[in-house]
């Protein structure tokens, strides 16, 4: 009895490791502490780690302040971060993206340069928000009224059944944005001192040196702390409307990431209200170091893309209600990018979402507002399919709180076997294609970059998963253990069967022992009646 | 020690003063919306106006044009409403459009639309006070309206879409109370707006036709067959008024009671023409009708507003706690929806939307048709999940200020970049500086180049065309006595004027090709013939 006890209390701890494991298992990367020069090459680039630009322009300004103690790009750097690193007018190479995940990644990059392995160090702090996110998205599932084990099904499954685990294991900033959501909602529904305010107003500034869009999805968080900043009393004639003023302080927390983005902006652009969108976008190095600006590369490739070129978000006039059709197709039903064909589990989670404004659930509307702003401001955005990328990344955060619905669903159906049977081939199927993914490359360009590159390259090529199927077949993975150590014991198929099986075998495991505790209860009932 | 409290700021409302403020608000929410909505519909109309694309549309000018002819032309006068478009907005505008500013402005077309703005926004909150939605809801309702960037640039300007909207709103407002009521007023109020409809475009057809069904369904459930037959014969006679007056009018006039529909001029006749160019892709294909509708209605009402007014529209008919007649009477909201989709299917219209029929925008404010109905039940969703209403106002407020940003009216591009909007300012200008002081008529065909009339500031008396009667006649058959310069398409023989003069030695010998211009080209009187050049009989 004790032994069952311990083990129910250590189910979660073992369960978080687990993941850690999976998650190091999956870990991109390459042995080596590379230099400027050594980034340049096409193994740390498109055939490596770092494949694309977000991820090049992000490690470049991490680069630049370990080892270079500058936000200014060398020519070398500028050149491993084209096409997306910005030129300013007083001509220096800077960096393209908002700059917080760079800085919150060094000590990762610390570490992993100790072993060795520096951009594996890097890579593994995104990888560690994302556990944390795990662990988030369980905590609020069951503060929320979850089942413990559906809770810990949902994050499960936002962690391996969608998108989200490919950008676990590389360098990109959804993790990051993710685990602020999360963090602030977790606050707004377990605190509520001032403390607690200051942390969310903290985070909500914070978030936009991370990513600008991300100012959208924290609106509705920060909208709700501002409410939370007004205590109102009814009494039986009157209503008073107090606002203390150390809760109104508490607005003082989004200061220190307000100054430490205004002093980026000083130092790198060389004015405080500057941001890296409306700078010159240079998308080639020339030999002697000049930039090539991408208007003249348009011209010059009279619209065929030839380069993955990957525009992230951060001009806000870019949002267009127009673009908001095509948006929506593609992500949630096109087959290059759409949830439907890369993580239909999170189908569930809208199931959830309606039984849970059914069942007037108390959050329910901040939830589906950040998941509404989510999907909403990159169904607008230009370029929903986000670049070249693994299935609809922008949609991270929403994966996340649809998990989190997701809980609801398996607590409230906990008695349907139909159901589980259900969420089981679902999810196993969507593990199937994220598991590929997170193992193999990010690099899948969208449907309409197809054409141009089949003419550059005479080969018929993939524009969904298939690709990253493809890629197994040719016996690659960019996994860090398997690149280093596995491939010389297993082929990269092998290596994805032993992580399935793995990873499988936790729904698998949760979902019986859940209908176990379930079952008899129902037939206790019946008894009963 | 006292534990002392740290500041705080503090403010007490009495419970009577929040009710008197509610009380106020509800009361006064009519006349407050009244003002609003007048003050934005006006500052838009200056926006537009000071910009210089308030009369963007050709058709915008085409209905000034048509308005200005009844009271200034070579032959003014009743007829010149003809049988293109029904005739009840041009009717309107012949009360202001004698004045030169009302006309060249577009104020005299678009003081009506903007009239019918405000009151479309009214009938929208007062539907939603029937349907017993919130105040929030029905503000949220107005708002989706009034603040859509395409609903405010054509209340700007002259097109007929705005009042058939209010009129349309309006018939629907009121068969939603007789169905409540079943009051026989309400039924009548119900027919005299949908009557109206009938007259501005054939969209309300298609409503009377919609009505008459929902008024026939719901008498034949209550009262019996004889009942229904009855208060269809009541609401079909002054519903079906408008109709017969405009089938009656194209008899006396044009000798044919369809001529609106099957003559030279029609729609029909442009989608035959269409259709032989092979570009009327909707027609027979009902997947594609309902995609291009479709299209044109995101485009027009946002993303956004189209999915949650659909939520809505299910919440509502599927609420046990509304009356089945009240859900079966909000049925009438959709038959713009059937309209469109019915005609774009039958070939009876034609739409462009961009990406999905080409390059080019044609007609795609059919879209706007939609947006009282989306926002009707968009009041309805948040006031039915009263858990999302702040984030349905926050998703909308979101789409809102970006396609404000981003001047993202799919509207104006139609007018402007689209078939729906041909720079004649070229032709005009020419005219404008040619013509302007000098002696002699202009021929011209309105059919095709209205818009030219319009934009080159001469007075309708300087230009013979089709509405003339004998003055055309006359001027076709010897255009050398009468017309100075000719504005004609060269070769195409769907310009009428090039059609009847192809062919006229005098044309030939007596005129030189002065300008040619993408839409046009004028033909000027040689100057030894100038001198010769004679007032028309009566003038």
């Amino acid at each position: 009895m004790n032994v069952m006890k311990i083990l129910k209390k250590l189910g979660p701890v073992f369960f978080f490791l687990f993941c850690a494991l999976m998650l190091f298992f999956s870990l991109r990367g390459l042995p080596g502490n590379p230099t400027s020069k050594d980034l340049n090459d096409l193994s740390w680039k498109d055939n490596g780690p770092l494949e694309l630009s977000p991820e090049r322009g992000r490690y470049a300004l991490l680069y630049s302040i370990v080892e270079d103690h500058s936000f200014t790009f060398s020519t070398d750097i500028a050149r491993f971060t084209a096409p997306d690193v910005a030129y300013t007018p007083d001509k220096r190479y800077v960096s393209l993206f908002a700059p917080s995940l760079s800085f919150l990644v060094i000590p990762g990059y610390l570490i992993g340069k100790h072993f060795g392995v520096a951009q594996v160090g890097a890579f593994a702090m995104v990888a560690l928000f994302a556990l944390l996110n795990t662990i988030l998205i369980r905590a609020i599932a069951v503060r929320l009224g979850a089942n413990s084990l559906a809770a810990t099904l949902a994050s499960f499954t936002f962690l391996f059944a969608t998108p989200a685990f490919t950008y676990a294991v590389t360098l990109y900033q959804h993790h990051i944005s993710t685990f602020l959501i999360l963090l602030a909602v977790y606050l707004l529904i377990r605190f509520n001192t001032i403390a607690s305010l200051a942390a969310i107003w903290f985070l909500c500034a914070f978030s936009i040196t991370v990513d600008y869009p991300n100012l959208f999805m924290m609106l509705p968080i920060g909208l709700v702390a501002l409410v939370r900043t007004f205590l109102v009393e009814k009494h039986e004639h009157f209503v008073t409307m107090k606002a203390p003023l150390l809760r109104i302080l508490a607005l003082g927390g989004m200061i220190i990431p307000l100054a430490f983005f205004l002093w980026f902006n000083a130092v790198s652009y060389h004015n405080p209200l500057t941001i890296s969108g409306t700078l010159e976008r240079a998308v080639e190095i020339k030999p002697d170091g000049t930039p090539l600006f991408e208007k003249d590369v348009l011209k010059k490739l009279q619209g065929e893309v030839i380069e993955p070129i990957v525009i992230d978000s951060s001009l806000m006039n870019a949002f267009k209600n127009r673009n908001a059709i095509n948006g929506m197709y593609t992500l949630f039903i096109s087959p290059d990018r759409g949830i439907i064909y890369y993580t239909p589990i999170m189908l569930f989670g809208i199931l959830g979402l309606v039984l849970a404004l059914q069942k007037k659930q108390k959050y329910a509307g901040l939830l589906v507002a950040i998941f509404g702003f989510n999907v909403l401001v990159y169904s607008m955005w230009g370029d929903a399919y986000g670049g070249w990328a693994f299935g609809a990344r922008y949609l991270i955060p929403s994966y996340a709180i649809l998990s989190i619905f997701i809980a609801f669903v398996l607590t409230y159906y906990k008695r349907s076997f139909f159901i589980s049977i259900l969420f089981f081939v679902v999810l196993a199927y969507s593990l199937f294609i994220n598991t590929a993914g997170a193992i193999t490359s990010s690099k899948n360009p969208p449907k309409v970059e197809i054409a141009a590159l089949e003419k550059q390259t005479h080969t018929v090529q993939e524009d969904n998963y298939m690709r990253n199927i493809h890629f197994l077949d040719k016996g690659n993975s960019k996994s860090f253990i398997f690149h280093t150590y596995a491939r010389n014991y297993v082929s990269a198929w092998t290596y994805y069967s032993y992580l399935m099986i793995f990873l499988i075998s936790v729904p698998i495991f949760i979902l019986v022992y859940y209908r176990m505790l379930s079952v008899p209860r129902k037939r206790k009932e019946q008894h009963a009646v | 020690m006292q534990y002392k409290k740290p500041f705080s700021l503090q403010f007490t409302f009495s419970n009577t003063a929040i009710h008197h403020v509610k009380d106020f608000f509800e009361k006064r929410m009519t006349l407050i919306l009244f003002f609003v909505l007048s003050m934005l519909s006006i500052a838009m109309f200056l926006y537009y106006y000071s910009n210089g694309i308030g009369l963007a549309y050709n058709d915008a000018r085409s209905h000034l044009d048509i308005g200005r002819r009844v009271v200034e032309n070579l032959k003014p006068g009743f007829a010149q409403l003809g049988s293109v478009w029904l005739p009840l907005p041009h009717l309107l505008m012949t009360l202001t459009i004698w004045n030169d500013f009302m006309w060249h402005s577009g104020l005299s077309g678009a003081i009506q639309s903007m009239i019918a703005y405000v009151a479309t926004g009214l009938i929208i909150y007062q539907f939603l006070k029937q349907l017993g939605v919130s105040m929030f809801g029905r503000l949220i309702g107005v708002a989706v309206f009034a603040l859509n960037i395409n609903v405010l640039y054509m209340q700007s300007t002259a097109m007929t879409e705005l009042l058939l909207l209010a009129t349309m709103t309006a018939g629907a407002y009121e068969l939603l109370m007789w169905h409540k009521e079943e009051k026989l007023f309400r039924l009548l109020k119900a027919a005299f707006w949908i009557m109206l409809s009938t007259l501005i475009r054939y969209d309300g057809w298609f409503l009377f036709l919609f009505a008459i069904g929902l008024v026939f369904i719901h008498t034949v459930r209550k009262y019996g067959y004889k009942t229904a037959e009855g208060v269809i014969v009541l609401f079909a006679t002054l519903g079906g008024f408008g109709i017969f007056l405009w089938l009656l009018w194209n008899l006396m006039i044009f000798k044919d009671p369809l001529y609106f529909a099957l003559g030279p001029y029609s729609a029909h006749q442009q989608q035959l023409q269409l259709e032989q160019a092979g570009v009327l892709a909707t027609k027979h294909n009902a997947l594609f009708s309902l995609q291009t509708y479709m299209y044109a209605l995101i485009y027009n009402a946002s993303f956004v507003t189209v999915f949650l007014g659909t939520v809505g529209s299910v919440l509502l008919w599927f609420d046990k706690k509304i009356s089945f007649n009240i859900r079966f009477a909000t049925l009438v909201l959709l038959a713009p929806f059937f309209f469109n989709i019915v005609a774009l299917y039958f070939g009876h219209s034609v739409l462009f939307v961009q990406g999905l029929s080409g390059n080019s925008w044609f007609n795609v404010r059919y879209g706007l048709m939609m947006i009282p109905t989306l926002a009707i039940f968009i009041g309805y969703f948040v006031y039915r999940v009263r858990a999302l209403r702040f984030v349905v106002l926050g998703l909308l407020l979101f789409s809102t200020v970006f396609s404000f940003a981003n001047h993202d009216a799919v509207t104006i591009d139609d007018a402007r970049v689209g078939a729906s909007g041909k720079n004649v300012s070229e032709v005009s200008g020419w005219l404008r500086t040619n013509a302007t002081n000098q002696k002699g008529y202009v021929l011209v065909s309105v059919a095709s180049h209205d818009a030219i009339i319009f934009s080159s500031g001469l007075p309708m008396k300087r230009f013979i065309h089709e509405g003339t009667g004998e003055y055309w006649d006359i001027a076709t058959a010897n255009p050398q006595r009468y017309a100075r310069w000719i504005v004609l398409r060269t070769n195409d023989t769907n310009d009428f004027t090039f059609r009847v003069l192809q062919h006229n030695q005098e044309f030939k010998n007596k005129y030189t090709l002065v300008k040619h211009f993408p839409f046009a080209d004028i033909y000027e009187l040689k100057p030894e013939y100038v001198t010769s050049l004679q007032s028309l009989p009566g003038q």
